[in-house]
């Protein structure tokens, strides 16, 4: 072989490849996570979102969107609940202990 | 899935403006719905801001639900970098806090690498499964 056919087969073939493959890798990474990909400490700025597998499971009425996303959750601001925190008075928040776990990053 | 139903009246649901493309989406709905069918608790997802303290914020969401007894919320708040589990008088039961604390810790990891689908998607996971069977 003559060292033009060389230098294509040894070093084209594989410089083909890796544009190839990185090109697939970009354009995988471009498409669905940039631009709204999550990073702790950065600010994060959309509505409120609570899933639930089937919407009708939430007492409040709420206009369920689609998959079962329901955006703001109702009437959390208005004053009802005592602020000492304890279980009291006409509304039915927490009947029982609840219990769970918390945790920061 | 859940009812690919209502008309669409102004074009994209409001749902895929938030921060999951579709894709994150549907593996939320099936990991909530995965969750729910094999516990028979509810199992729920907040994503968004809590007002402090945020644990009452997230008993206050639990109340919300048709049947706290046996529902389990998940509040996650990206911006505060907060979560809360809260299960119900039932469902705490079935779910210790333990448990939901060890499910806490592999969505805070999650969390701290960007990833809010996966984080969310594993604890649904783990909780469902400490749960046992309905």
């Amino acid at each position: 072989m003559d060292v033009v056919e060389t230098v294509a087969v040894f070093v084209g073939i594989p410089a083909l490849i890796v544009i190839v493959v990185g090109g697939l890798a970009y354009a995988g990474s471009d498409g669905i996570r940039r631009g709204k990909r999550y990073r702790p400490g950065r600010p994060y700025d959309f509505a409120p979102v609570w899933f639930l597998a089937a919407p009708e499971q939430v007492t409040a009425a709420s206009d369920a969107k689609q998959l079962g996303a329901k955006p703001q959750p109702p009437a959390l601001s208005t004053g009802e609940l005592e602020s000492d925190g304890s279980q009291s008075g006409p509304v039915a928040v927490s009947q029982g202990a609840t219990g769970g776990a918390s945790d920061r990053w | 899935m859940s009812e690919p139903a209502a008309p669409p009246d102004a074009g994209r649901p409001e749902v895929l403006d938030g921060p999951f493309n579709t894709r994150q989406l549907l593996r939320l709905d099936q990991a909530l719905r995965v969750a729910d069918k094999s516990t028979g608790l509810t199992f729920s997802v907040y994503v968004g801001d809590v007002d402090d303290p945020p644990r009452e914020f997230a008993e206050k969401l639990h109340g919300q639900l048709a049947d706290p007894a046996r529902s389990v919320l998940i509040a996650v708040s990206p911006n505060q970098r907060v979560l809360e589990i809260v299960t119900g008088s039932d469902a705490r039961r079935r779910v210790l806090d333990r448990e939901a604390k060890l499910a806490a810790l592999s969505m805070v990891a999650a969390f701290t690498g960007g990833d809010l689908t996966g984080g969310i998607v594993i604890g649904l996971d783990q909780l469902a499964t400490h749960a046992g069977r309905a």
